[in-house]
């Protein structure tokens, strides 16, 4: 009984101990929060705090349920600060971590019931921003993230509200300020209707602060608010009409005003009548300076700006007055002419050129031509040519004396040739009697003392400028550059005038590229070659090429382009390049054009010959020379140089042991594939067989197989009428071994291939003589002992027919 | 090259005798050296060549005599500061 009731006191405490240990009381306090009974659970948590890790974690959690389940606010943030409080009482780290993403839910809750208490005020939401910044957000960034971004959100339109408020009391400075600020809020937070609205009011602003302002390429009014749009665009048109920017004006009126309004009538006529007293301004502008014009009183600089500004006052007044605005226009060609004889008498060429050149269609003027070669010429007698402008002189002038117009022009202004008449039949303007509209003096006829060369006045011309560009151009390069320039677009001019039969203005390339009728020379070039295939036509139409793609002229310039890439691989020992440029669609326009085909393997020898003539021993030019061979569907020449450079640089390398015998073997290959009938390469050829064998026989190779592989090659068919003749080299060989096997002992019917006596023998051959065995049989069959032997054979059978002798019996 | 009509002092339409003239009147001024008085009497002597050296006389390009332009059009009176800048307030 005594023991009874001793059990009991131990089962009574043992169960008093359990229930006080720190996991049973947490297990209790889980199951009561499982309940939803957080009261109770807090006291048990309470009691375990610092005795079990994961109590404060625990007790922060029965409180933040406690929190979300209180109606009252002021409720709900008192329990949400007492999760934040729990954090002083807690002294082991490993608890504060579990402890700290319920409390980052619990600040999370106060800020966002803080934010619904800001309802739009710009203080207290940057306070709660800046609350939201220093708090812990551990496992709660995206929600704390969202929460910010819903505040810049509301700044946004709080800065919007305060800012329109402030323009409203017409503080513009501190409004635009406010808009912007409001603006950076917007583009935070996606708020496109601030956004959008800020930059259209802000440019109101500016508009009512009379700032200047551009609208161009600002695309955020066209999403803004339709009555902010009216009102910007209606002050903006009236900003462009005060600093009589009609045309601008005009264009926001239609485009961005175009609805009833009294007003927008209103600021219509009054841009119409500013427009129109404008014109009235800008005729009496005029009308002054052409008196001053008359009296002579304006520099030519103030003629150069009233030029210049005829086109803009045209324009301005067209709109206006039709009339008015082609009288104006009607004054140009009498300005352009008083400028240009004030520039040329002041020997300002330069100028001359210049207004000359932006003078529309000049060069179908005979004057004007006539006065830019003029000036051409002057510029460069005083020695102004430089780099940048010489191409434009040069050509300039080579037209102008080239064009036979020209010339007769000239003929119009003397008397002293009344008794003279003139021949075009020598002028180097036109090869053709092409001319068909020429004054009366003029003609085709003979040159006679009476009948004067027009061609002989345009050489003389010629020679004097040459005469200039030739002693006079100190600067070496630049006399170099401009006289290489000079002669390349007096040739191409030549050229085309030699070629084309229609009466067309002949330029040089510079000239008519500059001036962009260069196309037209080439369609005249691609008719000549479509009636008479003249491929010369072709030719003289390459340097006139500028963005002609689709003309034969730039497809000859391709075809003959791939020659010339090809001889830089050439240059530049690329065979890859080479390789490259090997497309069947290559050869076909190269094969389109017979004077490109028919040069293309002279060409590529010549470029190959260079490359040899620099250095005779260059490696790199056999795979170069290999693909020239490829690439030129007529390649005799091409082939013939290429064995003779591979024979000659092997020989040279296997002599002076600077290549191994295989390597020289398998060059040699190429070469007797291209020449197999030339003697020099096919003995050298053989003499490599023969080293490349002994260098078998005597163990001086690891390339066995591969040499075997280049004479299997030559076995399968590959024996040419030469090579035959020459291949008893290799027959001697094999003769002169055998008889070093004989001298040496050895039972030399073993080496001979198939032969009665060497199965009879019943011996075996080793290794060391089964490859001697090997060699000796190429030897045989590479060399010509087979013809001989063949040769013999026929000699018994006829000798056996002879004697009737029978058919086993010795020979 | 000089231009050969300076040098001798003569017109564009100067005849033979008229150069030939010129050609001792310059020898006696001394103004330019004697080849040079030679090439330019050579030159306006020889059609080919005095047609190149007529060359370098800019063309006269034919243009209308500049005259002012007529117009009707008479200055309106206007004023721009009439219109309403604040006709479409967005901010009432």
């Amino acid at each position: 009984m005594e023991i009874i009731i001793v059990l009991i006191i131990v089962a009574i405490v043992g169960y008093l101990i359990y229930h006080s240990l720190p996991n049973t009381k947490f297990e209790k306090a889980q199951n009561l929060f499982k309940t939803k009974n957080y009261v109770q659970a807090i006291n048990i948590l309470n009691v375990i705090f610092d005795k079990h890790v994961d109590a404060p974690a625990k007790l922060a959690e029965c409180k933040f349920n406690l929190g979300n389940q209180a109606s009252a606010k002021p409720e709900k943030v008192k329990f949400f600060n007492e999760v934040v409080e729990i954090r002083k009482r807690i002294n082991k780290s490993e608890s504060i971590t579990k402890f700290e993403s319920i409390e980052a839910k619990a600040l999370f809750e106060i800020a966002l019931i803080q934010y619904e208490e800001t309802k739009g005020d710009i203080d207290k939401l940057n306070q709660n921003i800046k609350f939201i910044d220093t708090v812990n957000k551990k496992g709660s960034e995206s929600d704390f993230s969202s929460l910010k971004k819903k505040h810049f959100y509301d700044l946004a339109d709080s800065h919007f509200k305060k800012a329109t408020d402030k323009e409203k009391s017409d503080k513009l400075s501190e409004a635009i300020q406010i808009y912007n600020t409001g603006k950076d809020y917007a583009e935070k937070s996606d708020n496109k209707t601030v956004k959008n609205n800020s930059v259209t009011r802000i440019a109101i602003c500016q508009l009512k602060r009379n700032d200047k302002i551009n609208l161009d390429d600002v695309s955020e009014i066209g999403y803004s608010d339709k009555s902010y749009q009216k009102e910007l665009y209606y002050r903006y048109a009236i900003q462009l009409l005060r600093n009589k920017e009609y045309t601008p004006a005009e264009k926001v009126i239609s485009s961005n005003l175009n609805f009833q309004s009294a007003d927008i009538d209103k600021l219509s006529e009054i841009l119409k009548a500013e427009k129109n007293n404008n014109a009235v301004t800008k005729i009496e502008e005029i009308n002054t300076l052409i008196e001053q014009l008359q009296k002579k009183s304006l520099s030519t600089e103030e003629l150069k700006v009233f030029y210049d500004s005829l086109d803009k006052t045209i324009n301005e007044v067209k709109f206006i007055d039709i009339q008015v605005s082609e009288k104006i226009s009607a004054l140009k060609p009498t300005l352009f002419n008083r400028l240009l004889t004030q520039y040329i008498s002041a020997e300002q060429f330069g100028n001359a050129i210049s207004i000359i050149q932006k003078y529309p269609k000049f060069w179908e003027s005979p004057e004007l031509l006539k006065n830019l070669g003029i000036c051409c010429y002057g510029y460069t007698s005083k020695g102004l040519l430089t780099e940048r402008n010489y191409q434009t002189v040069i050509s300039g002038w080579l037209t102008s004396v080239f064009s036979d117009r020209v010339i007769l022009k000239s003929l119009d202004d003397t008397t002293w040739d009344d008794n003279y008449t003139f021949t075009l039949v020598e002028a180097i303007g036109s090869n053709y009697s092409q001319h068909k509209e020429t004054p009366d003096n003029v003609n085709y006829d003979e040159i006679s003392e009476s009948n004067i060369s027009i061609g002989a006045t345009q050489k003389e011309l010629l020679q004097q400028f040459e005469t200039i560009i030739h002693k006079e151009i100190q600067d070496a390069n630049l006399s170099k550059l401009v006289n290489d320039f000079y002669d390349k677009e007096k040739e191409a001019l030549e050229n085309i005038i030699s070629v084309i039969e229609k009466d067309i203005f002949f330029a040089t390339p510079h000239f008519a590229k500059q001036n962009g009728f260069n196309n037209e020379i080439i369609e005249e070039l691609d008719n000549d070659y479509h009636n008479y295939s003249n491929e010369e036509a072709l030719e003289a139409g390459v340097p006139y090429i500028k963005n002609s793609n689709s003309t034969v002229v730039y497809q000859y310039f391709y075809a003959n382009d791939l020659i010339d890439k090809v001889k830089a691989a050439i240059n530049n020992e690329n065979s890859i390049a080479i390789k490259n440029l090997n497309t069947k669609e290559n050869k076909q326009w190269i094969e389109k054009f017979d004077s490109i085909s028919e040069l293309v393997e002279d060409k590529l020898f010549n470029s190959i010959s260079n490359k040899i003539s620099e250095d005779d021993e260059n490696e790199k030019l056999i795979p170069v020379m290999e693909e020239c061979i490829l690439f030129s569907s007529q390649n005799a020449k091409l082939k013939h140089q290429y064995s003779n450079y591979v024979a000659n640089y092997c020989i040279s390398k296997v002599n002076e042991n600077e290549m191994d015998n295989f390597k020289a073997l398998s060059l040699m290959k190429g070469a007797y594939l291209c020449s197999p009938n030339n003697p020099k390469i096919v003995k050298n050829f053989i003499t490599l067989i023969r080293f490349n064998l002994m260098d078998i026989l005597n163990d001086r190779t690891r390339k066995m197989n591969e040499i075997y592989t280049i004479l299997d090659w030559v076995k399968k068919n590959n024996m040419s009428q030469t090579y035959k003749q020459n291949s008893n080299e290799l027959s001697t060989a094999r003769q002169e071994i055998l008889q070093q096997l004989k001298k040496a002992g050895a039972d030399i019917s073993l080496f001979d291939e198939g032969t009665f006596s060497s199965i009879l023998s019943g011996h075996s051959l080793n290794s060391q003589g089964l490859k001697i065995k090997k060699v000796l049989t190429y030897l045989q069959e590479l060399g010509n002992e087979q013809e001989f032997s063949n040769a013999l054979d026929q000699l018994r059978r006829r000798l056996r027919q002879q004697f009737n002798l029978d058919d086993d019996l010795p020979f | 090259m000089k231009n050969p009509y300076t040098i001798l002092g003569v017109n564009q339409n100067a005849v033979k005798a008229e150069i030939l003239k010129a050609q001792m009147l310059a020898m006696k001024k001394k103004e330019f050296s004697l080849q040079e008085i030679a090439i330019a009497a050579k030159q306006l002597l020889d059609p080919a060549k005095r047609l190149a050296a007529d060359f370098m006389f800019p063309a006269k390009i034919k243009v209308k005599r500049i005259q002012p332009i007529q117009s009707t059009l008479t200055h309106q009176e206007i004023n721009v500061n009439d219109l309403n800048e604040n006709a479409f307030n967005s901010l009432k």
